[in-house]
């Protein structure tokens, strides 16, 4: 069995962790002052670079890489933790905050050394009172330690913090709606370009980050970066030649819900199987698994064949998946698919903010549509539509056939692929909640059509056994086209 | 119909305690508008709800037009335009909690308060006829590991039953 690799969450349950005092005890800034002291921000910011930290919270992008696009002249540049944490299934940020507050404000510290910022605000999620509290008692002290303020530790560096409260809207996690959500307006994502990182929050350079990446910091930093990247899996790109370096480096907190038995935040090293953490979540809570969502519900889902895919960035984006926030939803066989996709469906509707027309108009429709399937008054009609699947080439696509499909299903895919098509990966909307709502709507739909056309078949929702509700690997389009990387060890 | 449009506001302003805070607030940002969010909470927390005196209140305060005020409290969930009731019990609904039978604690609360869920847009609905409580349902409240969850006011509710919910509506009161 895997075991847990505690480093993040360490100290989370240690008493008054989240006080000066317990936290110096056990390290508590002195990877900063190692910082500091030995390094110059340039250094630091290599260290990140090659540690090959990737984002934990949504889009998996090097971390070192979105440094370096912030130009070092324009000054004041900003830093915006993000501690939003609204994708559904995900809740690692939130004991960070309300346990170990100081680990996160450590981790500004190194950022803002680096990139030579003087300004952070954490932008939280209005629900988290507590967490604010928490995290506001922690800046209060370390303004007192000396360790925030004016000439931080004698070093000459001014660094603030500061906490915004969020309203309730989930679309304030988006990076660009984070930013017009801490201008004062509403939180509607702006058009990139401009990225952040060349002009963000009050037209200045911003660096985005979230609560767990920032985290990270201070062990890339105390430990060093070899020991940073034993961590994890690092990838070889075979596709070239010689093959890529594609780094999963370090520990990720798993956030496990649904039908397990001990569902809760666990921090493994990346790159473990799906089976293998539901075992380590105490076993599946029934049977059989019947499906797995595997980074927060905008994530495609895995059926029972795709539960050997490995946890980690590459690996689930290669399966036609994503890792995303880390936050992992298990459903067994008792669960209706449908009934499921309606659920997050709902959610979606709910949660645009309404400026592209395709992501405000379709998202409703698309959950009216399954809304009408799980009320038993999915259209009956079948249309015949070219059959894709794995061609003579051994690609997949056209097969040239045709085959029947459900009037209702073919409206709800159609209607998914027009807010962003998930096979071309296009779309006409400003940020990517657009394919945060096609995904789960078409894999939900193509790898469990039998639940589906049963449902419109007999006029309401029908759970079918497991091997039944799924469709078979040869039909399966994810696992058709998915790639299996190999680790540099294999080679 | 003319007369209903005639509404005689009570006139707004922060008292001593939130004036310090703003005063401290406003301090934060490179510019005032940025500062919407918590002077709105602020506001909410010593008037109840967002009025349109409090609009005109925070707009000068601010600096910034009315309607821009409007514009952000329309935007998000957690400000209320009308009167919400002592305790406002958000419960969450989204899949992981769903799978965990979020409805029976919703329907379970529904029956006990007497009332209806509130929407966005009428909040009335679910308010109970002596103002003390509204129910509504929320989206994930990133505490799925120990779901069902709700909240009620700031506090979180944990792993909950139908007997649970009782125990801890029967006990609000000595809080
Ligand atoms: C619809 C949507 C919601 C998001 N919500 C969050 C969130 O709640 N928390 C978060 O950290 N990132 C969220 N993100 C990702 C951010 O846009 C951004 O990629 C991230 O904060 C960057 O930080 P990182 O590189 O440290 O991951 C969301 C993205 C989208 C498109
Ligand atoms: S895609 Fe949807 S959520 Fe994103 S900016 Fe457009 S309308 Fe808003
Ligand atoms: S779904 Fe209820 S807390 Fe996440």
């Amino acid at each position: 069995m895997v075991e847990e690799r505690r480093i993040l969450y360490e100290h989370l349950d240690v008493p008054d962790i989240n006080t000066f005092d317990v936290f110096r005890q056990y390290d508590g800034y002195t990877r900063f002052e190692k910082a500091i002291a030995e390094y110059q921000p340039d250094d630091i910011a290599k260290m990140v670079m090659d540690s090959g930290l990737k984002g934990r919270g949504g889009a998996g992008f090097s971390t070192g890489l979105k440094w370096s696009f912030v130009p070092r002249d324009i000054k004041p540049c900003y830093l915006c933790c993000n501690a939003d944490e609204s994708e559904p299934g995900t809740f690692s940020n939130r004991y960070v905050l309300e346990k170990n507050p100081h680990l996160l404000i450590e981790g500004i510290l190194i950022c803002c050394y680096a990139m030579g910022i003087e300004t952070t605000y954490v932008y939280i999620r209005g629900e988290f009172t507590l967490g604010k509290r928490m995290l506001d008692a922690a800046i209060k002290e370390a303004y007192e330690k000396g360790y925030l303020g004016k000439d931080v530790r004698g070093t000459g560096l001014n660094i603030d913090i500061y906490t915004h409260p969020g309203a309730g809207a989930y679309i304030c996690g988006e990076e660009t709606g984070l930013i017009e959500s801490l201008e004062g307006k509403r939180g509607q994502p702006r058009n990139k370009p401009p990225f952040p990182a060349v002009e963000g929050v009050f037209s200045k350079p911003t660096v985005v980050q979230n609560v767990e990446t920032l985290c990270n910091l201070p062990f890339i930093v105390g430990n060093g970066v070899e020991w940073y990247t034993k961590m994890g899996p690092t990838y070889a790109d075979t596709r070239e030649d010689p093959p890529k370096a594609d780094p999963n480096t370090g520990t990720k907190l798993y956030c496990i819900s649904g039908d397990v038995n001990e569902p809760g935040v666990y921090e493994l090293e990346l790159g473990l199987t799906c089976t293998e953490l539901i075992e380590v979540a105490g076993g599946l809570r029934g049977e059989e698994v019947k499906a797995v969502i595997p980074g927060g519900s905008s994530a495609p889902i895995l059926t029972h064949y795709e539960l050997d895919t490995r946890l980690d960035f590459t690996s689930l984006t290669l399966a036609k998946s994503m890792l995303g926030s880390g936050g992992i939803i298990v459903m067994n066989e008792t669960r209706n698919i449908v009934d499921c996709l309606l659920n997050i469906m709902k959610f979606y509707a709910h949660e645009s903010c309404g400026q592209c027309t395709p992501c405000r108009w379709g998202t409703p429709w698309v959950r009216d549509i399954v809304q009408r399937i799980a009320d038993g008054e999915g259209r009956q009609d079948t249309i015949t539509r070219p059959k894709f699947g794995v061609t003579e080439s051994g690609r997949w696509g056209d097969t040239g056939e045709t085959e029947e499909i459900y009037e209702d299903l073919d409206l709800l895919e159609s209607v998914a692929n027009n807010i962003a098509n998930v096979d071309t990966m296009t779309w006409n909307t400003i940020c990517v909640f657009g394919i945060a709502v096609s995904w789960p709507a078409v894999s939900y739909m193509r790898k469990f059509r039998p639940e589906f056309e049963a449902a419109i078949r007999e006029g309401k929702l029908v759970t079918l056994p497991v091997a039944e509700a799924t469709v078979p690997p040869e039909e399966n389009y994810a696992y058709q086209q998915r790639f299996i990387p190999k680790e540099f060890a294999d080679l | 119909m003319s007369d209903e449009r005639i509404q005689i506001e009570t006139p707004f302003a922060f008292n001593e305690e939130n004036q310090r805070e703003f005063d401290e607030l406003i301090g934060r940002y490179p510019v005032k508008e940025a500062a919407m969010l918590p002077t709105l909470h602020l506001a909410q927390r010593q008037a109840g709800y967002i009025t349109p005196a409090v609009m005109k209140y925070v707009a000068k305060l601010l600096e910034v037009t009315v309607m821009k005020v409007k514009d952000v409290v329309t935007f998000y969930p957690m400000f209320f335009e009308e009167p919400v009731g002592e305790y406002v019990i958000r419960v969450c609904h989204t899949l992981p909690c769903a799978l965990r039978d979020c409805k029976v604690v919703l329907d379970h609360l529904k029956a006990k308060l007497e009332t209806d869920i509130a929407s966005e847009t009428n909040l009335a609905k679910g308010t109970t006829a002596d103002g003390k409580f509204t129910l509504m349902k929320v989206e994930c409240l990133a505490s799925c590991d120990v779901a069902p969850v709700i909240m009620i006011n700031d506090d979180l509710y944990k792993n909950l039953t139908p007997e649970k919910v009782d125990e801890i509506l029967d006990n609000l009161d000595n809080l």
